[in-house]
């Protein structure tokens, strides 16, 4: 659970944010309001959520602990998250936090559905809890971002501009996506959004990458089709999946430069 | 057999009367002088572009060079996977709402779904004449080609090893490397069906899955056949001269078949949905002499206009015998796709 902090570690580390924020086309489970074109607006409402979903869960862990496992409906952890406006405004604006509120809630929900000892489910309430607070932390600053005109309005369709080291951008955000669909048990749209990833963002700049350098393309071939899809499928935990999300992340950075080196150095077309 | 001979073997036995209207007018046609941008019209005006995602970012490069050169110009775009555009074009067309007024395709085949709908408009002569003979269309315009090629591994084999004719490689004992689920390598396949027959096809695919390996993409067969796990691949050839270009001393190099599926010559391709005297000025942009040398030496890919100087190592049309096909016809994808799960491919 140790890495469940980790993207919290970049919340407060200044205006390399803005890219972290960039709200992309994404697709949440149910409608995205239009609320979250809106967060200043909306802020006290995500912050009364918050504070009810903590009470939820803290209620039913104590359930748990005074009259057992048949006491609570492990279940409606779930449907505390999906009933609540601020998932659709994390999620549309800092997945790796999103990722880690259901890695938190799951973590909850496994705790008490395999009968751990109440202090273990504390525990795992308590990472939930601060996954949620950095959520919230990381909605107020994509609000400024917001106010100031920084942050895209969320779209249906892909109508910017991409570039190929906007294209590895993209990647990165999609695959923070694939540890958010995994830590939400959704194995096969994580897969999916591997191979789509793969598929429709990685081959078209793999070809200018593989001129730069080609053990760097094999390499990260090979975590597109072996490594994360042999994770993903395996059953490995959020973190270990997270992991090779990291790896991979590394890798593209330093895709990304060899890439803008090689865009400058591209002559013109007339 | 080389083009030229097969195009004068076709003239003897009497087919070029035969052939599509564009290929057996085109066979007989001289080819324009390619076209400078300094002798283009200025654009001017608005556009909407749906552009089907490709060569990275470099599509996007000419796209900006051209609003650049033209001030007055201004080009919305819609990106996405391209059959998406098109069948987006298609739908909105029955919806009675016309968005774009350009289609910019990465394949053909995408370009048929439109063309097939009645949607395009007809490209002018001066305009398609200066493409290659066998690139003419009524109503689209390919803009750079890419070739259907077999990399193979020089330390494991001789070019003079591998059979001139895909439908032999199937008995030959060679270990291929293949990307199924490859939209180029599913166009190679239709191709094939159009030429030899959905029988033939699909005896030829159960054939080549007992010695093949499968790769999630054709850079990824590339690179396979590279590191010697298969003697050779079905992939476009740009993939292995990027690779070698990236890693020099790769033990790799191309391989033709000779008038079939193998070395089928696939476009991408442009096409107006309006008759606004913009949208195919912007057409001829794309054609310049300038743009097709940019996507050449950048892209690797095929230009499709005479007197290119290309990078090295990029094939020749003159050197290759690609089949004769409309390459519209590879729209007919669903067959073929069924054709490769009925047999265990997909």
């Amino acid at each position: 659970m140790n890495l469940l902090f980790k993207p919290a570690k970049s919340l407060g580390a200044s205006l390399l944010l803005a890219s972290a924020f960039m709200a992309q086309p994404v697709l949440a489970n149910g409608p995205i309001g239009e609320h979250v074109n809106h967060l200043q607006a909306n802020l006290k409402s995500y912050a009364e959520e918050v504070e009810w979903m903590v009470g939820k869960v803290d209620t039913m862990v104590s359930d748990y602990d005074k009259k057992g496992v048949k006491a609570v409906k492990t279940d409606d952890l779930i449907e505390y998250w999906e009933s609540v406006k601020f998932h659709s405004a994390i999620e549309t604006n800092y997945v790796p936090v999103y990722a880690s509120i259901w890695q938190g809630i799951y973590g909850v929900k496994m705790a008490i559905e395999n009968g751990k000892p109440a202090a273990e489910v504390r525990k795992e309430q308590e990472a939930m809890n601060i996954a949620l607070w950095q959520g919230l932390g990381a909605v107020k600053l994509a609000a400024k971002f917001q106010q100031k005109g920084l942050l895209e309005s969320v779209k249906a369709t892909a109508t910017e501009e991409m570039t190929q080291s906007a294209t590895i951008d993209e990647i990165k955000h999609k695959l923070d996506r694939v540890v958010a669909k995994f830590a939400e048990r959704l194995q096969d749209e994580a897969t999916d959004i591997v191979h789509d990833t793969y598929l429709h963002l990685f081959e078209g700049v793999e070809g200018t990458l593989i001129e730069q350098d080609a053990n760097l393309v094999e390499v990260l071939e090979k975590d597109f089709n072996v490594t994360l899809p042999q994770a993903i499928k395996n059953g490995k935990s959020v973190d270990d999946v997270r992991n090779v999300v990291s790896d991979m992340q590394t890798k593209l950075d330093r895709a990304k430069t060899l890439i803008e080196k090689a865009e400058k150095s591209r002559k013109d077309v007339f | 057999m080389k083009r030229r001979t097969f195009i004068q073997g076709l003239a003897a036995l009497g087919v070029v009367g035969s052939l599509p209207l564009p290929l057996s007018r085109a066979l007989a046609a001289n080819i324009a002088n390619p076209v400078s941008v300094d002798d283009l019209p200025k654009l001017k005006g608005e556009l909407t572009l749906y552009l089907g995602r490709g060569e990275g970012g470099l599509y996007e490069n000419v796209l900006q060079a051209i609003q650049k050169r033209n001030p007055d110009f201004k080009l919305g775009i819609r990106r996405g996977p391209t059959a998406a555009l098109a069948n987006t074009i298609v739908a909105e067309a029955k919806a009675g709402v016309k968005r774009a007024d350009i289609f910019w395709a990465v394949d053909s085949g995408a370009i048929g779904l439109v063309t097939d709908a009645g949607l395009a408009q007809k490209i002018p002569t001066d305009l398609s004449e200066q493409l290659q003979p066998q690139f003419r269309y009524k109503e689209w315009a390919p803009v750079t080609g890419r070739i259907r090629t077999l990399p193979y591994n020089t330390s494991r084999l001789t070019k003079d090893q591998i059979p001139t004719s895909i439908m032999e490689i199937a008995d030959s004992d060679l270990s291929i490397g293949w990307a199924p689920a490859y939209a180029s390598f599913q166009s190679f396949v239709t191709a094939m069906r159009i030429l030899e027959g959905d029988d033939k096809t699909a005896k030829w695919l159960k054939k080549v899955q007992k010695r093949s390996k499968t790769y999630a993409g054709e850079l990824g067969v590339v690179m396979g056949v590279e590191r010697g796990e298969v003697d050779i691949g079905f992939a476009n050839h740009y993939y292995t001269l990027r690779l070698k270009s990236g890693k020099p001393d790769a033990k790799l190099d191309l391989a033709f078949t000779q008038n079939d599926a193998g070395c089928l010559v696939n476009a991408s391709g442009v096409l107006a949905l309006n008759d606004d005297p913009l949208a195919t000025n912007f057409m001829r942009y794309l054609l310049s002499k300038e743009v097709q040398g940019y996507l050449a030496t950048e892209a690797y890919e095929i230009p499709l206009i005479n007197n290119i100087s290309q990078p090295d190592g990029l094939p020749s049309l003159a050197n290759i015998s690609p089949p004769k096909i409309d390459l519209t016809q590879l729209a007919d994808l669903r067959p073929t796709i069924d054709l490769m799960r009925n047999n265990g491919v997909l």
